[in-house]
């Protein structure tokens, strides 16, 4: 059965981001770059269902730029079989997105996909549900803990009220959650074997996919600067000023 | 004749018919005469200079000429590969996330833990180095993809670094000069899932210890084995390990590298805690007459050979410098900017910026010229002169970024609460192993 994981270049969740002096996104340039978290996660769930025989193969696949063949080879290092880089440069709309992962997901006849819950740089949490949307298969999203028993899949997803376990029929769309797992350390000799596992790039054409224009970023702007606190001296005071500023 | 020229002489003529006059040496003005007409000669020898340039265009361009850029000078690069770049990310992950937090308690119980060592051993350092014909996983020797990888393990901690990369040192030791039954003996063990723990044994207890006048010595035998007899000190994790390769000066030969297993009957282990490197469980190893069989010898005590390994040893002791030295700075410029004394971060007085920049300053030459030897090493070039350049460097301002960081941490860099006193003592080591600075 084979597994297919989508993992996402974003700016690396140490780097304080900045805003671009225009207003036209956040500045890439020079900083640091790496695999989305919550994709490592999908990434570390599919290798230990491959390592408890549950699936077969792991396909890693991207969509992006020359530089987003960096983010495969860390998937490959992972432990992902093969990887699929659609090629695509400029900015990508999140329904062309989906569109093309769908597209790569029945081309290569997988059985399960995962995915991040969200990628740290859009916070968008919608890429996994529009697949299944497309192609009207079942989804768990949030997923904590994940089994995998002949052609079902068990799914406890974090939900408000507590956790949620759902059952799915295969194929299946499965978005990651912090706590599914802690991703291992990749291991020195799997970065360099990495370079060896074939890695195939395909464009959204060849893939019968066109480019949606139902988004457009009008802004990007930096947060409002946080004024500096007040102190208060008696309990009193604290009252006082609170409901001065209508809060009680 | 043009202006200036006619001014010229007619200075220089001014100047013979006065000197000629007896009546002004009479007068006593031929001093001040003569400097008054000099002035005036000389000034409008300056003039004349000036003046006789005159700019006009002697031929037409037609569009503006400049130096083309030199070509892409790939000698002198030293960016790492992409896959570097991968590797080295690998294991600075894993040192701060796991060696920075064992650090102060592994400093203080004088070993590093158990689970650690394991953990880094199944990160691969050691297999990454053997190849693939042995089962593991090299596919290419790179003296820059070590310095990479010792320096990323040193921004975790220096001790820790240490005590996990001993192992991978002999391990590369076998892979470089091992013969295929020194290799088909011991290296199967270095790509299993239980790393036997060793180390290289080169430093003696000696004073201005020079690693090419070994006082271990080593005497052949007439059934072809070895006797040895010495001390080796600030060995590390000499108490656990289970294969040493030591250095000693063969007798008739010169100095040269013997696989020791740790069993061997007369070795005995002294511990030897130290001011730092404490994470690294340094020891002394004894060596009473042990006797070692012919095939212990590495490649026949080729004196180049022992010569590669010292640099070889010395440039790992600058990569790990280095990397000591990116941590205090990395620690260093968030408390400088959040330190607050007299009203405002402490980064705003010059003399604490002035000193941080300087540690950046100096860490990339440190950096520079290490990784400049490496990639000499790396090609094969003779590297000694650039590994020494690099040793001096790296231990003249490791020792003092160590210092200038427990400086900057003021009361708070001599507790050990903050790893700066650590690392002061830890980068000490640096011009101490594989040879005093001074020899």
């Amino acid at each position: 059965m084979k597994a297919l994981v989508s993992v996402k270049r974003v700016v690396d969740y140490n780097v304080r981001i900045q805003v671009k002096p225009d207003g036209s996104g956040v500045v890439t340039d020079g900083v640091k770059m790496s695999m989305n978290p919550f994709d490592e996660i999908a990434m570390e769930e599919a290798v230990r269902l491959k390592e408890k025989g549950k699936i077969t193969e792991i396909i890693a696949v991207t969509i992006g730029g020359a530089k987003c063949e960096e983010t495969l080879r860390t998937a490959l290092a992972f432990g992902a079989d093969r990887a699929v880089h659609v090629k695509e440069e400029g900015d990508i709309q999140p329904l062309t997105a989906a569109s093309a992962l769908a597209a790569v997901f029945k081309k290569e006849d997988a059985q399960l996909f995962l995915l991040g819950k969200q990628a740290i740089d859009d916070d968008a949490n919608q890429t996994g549900q529009m697949v299944a949307a497309l192609l009207d298969l079942g989804q768990a999203t949030f997923a904590s803990k994940v089994d995998i028993d002949g052609s079902k899949i068990t799914v406890t997803r974090e939900v408000d009220a507590g956790l949620e376990t759902l059952e799915l029929d295969l194929p299946a769309i499965v978005t990651t959650d912090l706590r599914l797992n802690e991703p291992r350390y990749l291991k020195l000799p799997d970065i360099m074997k990495a370079k060896k596992k074939p890695l195939e790039a395909i464009s959204f054409e060849a893939l019968g996919v066109k480019p949606a224009a139902g988004l457009k970023t009008l802004k990007t702007t930096a947060p409002a600067k946080r004024s500096k606190g007040v102190m208060v001296k008696t309990v009193d005071e604290l009252v006082t000023a609170l409901k001065g500023k209508g809060l009680l | 004749m043009n202006t200036a020229e006619v001014m010229m002489s007619r200075g220089l003529r001014l100047l013979n018919r006065f000197s000629g006059l007896s009546a002004i040496d009479r007068l006593g003005l031929r001093k001040p005469l003569e400097n008054l007409i000099f002035q005036g000669t000389r000034n409008s020898f300056r003039t004349a200079g000036a003046v006789a340039r005159t700019f006009a265009a002697t031929q037409k361009l037609l569009q503006p000429a400049r130096l083309p850029k030199a070509r892409g000078a790939d000698l002198f690069d030293l960016s790492p590969t992409e896959e570097q770049q991968m590797l080295r990310e690998a294991v600075l992950g894993f040192a701060l996330e796991q060696l920075r937090p064992a650090a102060q308690a592994a400093d203080a119980a004088l070993a590093a833990p158990d689970e650690l060592l394991k953990q880094s051993a199944e990160l691969g350092i050691a297999i990454m180095g053997i190849p693939e014909a042995l089962g593991g996983a090299g596919n290419e020797r790179s003296a820059m993809t070590n310095v990479l990888v010792a320096e990323a393990m040193a921004q975790g901690d220096l001790g820790l670094a240490v005590a996990c990369l001993a192992p991978a040192a002999v391990s590369t030791a076998l892979v470089l000069w091992g013969d295929e039954s020194q290799q088909a003996k011991y290296l199967p063990a270095f790509v299993g899932e239980n790393l036997p723990a060793a180390a290289l044994a080169l430093q003696e207890p000696q004073p201005l210890f020079d690693p090419f006048a070994l006082k271990t010595r080593a005497r052949k035998q007439a059934d072809g084995g070895y006797v040895i007899d010495g001390i080796k000190s600030l060995v590390p994790h000499a108490a656990t390990a289970e294969l040493f390769i030591i250095a000693a000066e063969l007798e008739g030969i010169g100095p040269a590298l013997f696989i020791v297993e740790s069993s061997s009957a007369r070795l005995s282990i002294e511990a030897e805690p130290a001011m730092g490197l404490r994470a690294a469980a340094t020891g002394r190893v004894v060596l009473e007459n042990v006797v070692l069989p012919a095939e212990s010898l590495l490649s026949s005590a080729n004196a180049e050979v022992y010569a590669e390994c010292v640099q070889l040893s010395r440039l790992g002791w600058c990569a790990l410098a280095v990397g000591t030295a990116q941590a205090a700075l990395d620690y260093l410029i968030p408390y400088v900017n959040e330190r607050i004394a007299f009203g405002e971060p402490i980064s705003h007085r010059q003399s604490v910026a002035f000193n941080v920049a300087n540690i950046a300053i100096e860490l990339e030459g440190m950096r520079l010229l290490t990784y400049r030897a490496a990639s000499r090493a790396e090609r094969g070039s003779d590297f000694a002169q650039d590994t020494a350049l690099a040793r001096k460097l790296c231990t003249d301002k490791g020792m003092s970024i160590g210092s200038d960081a427990v400086q900057l941490l003021g009361g708070h860099g001599f507790i050990k609460e903050h790893p700066a006193e650590r690392w002061y003592r830890d980068l000490r080591a640096v011009g101490l192993m594989e040879g005093v600075l001074l020899v």
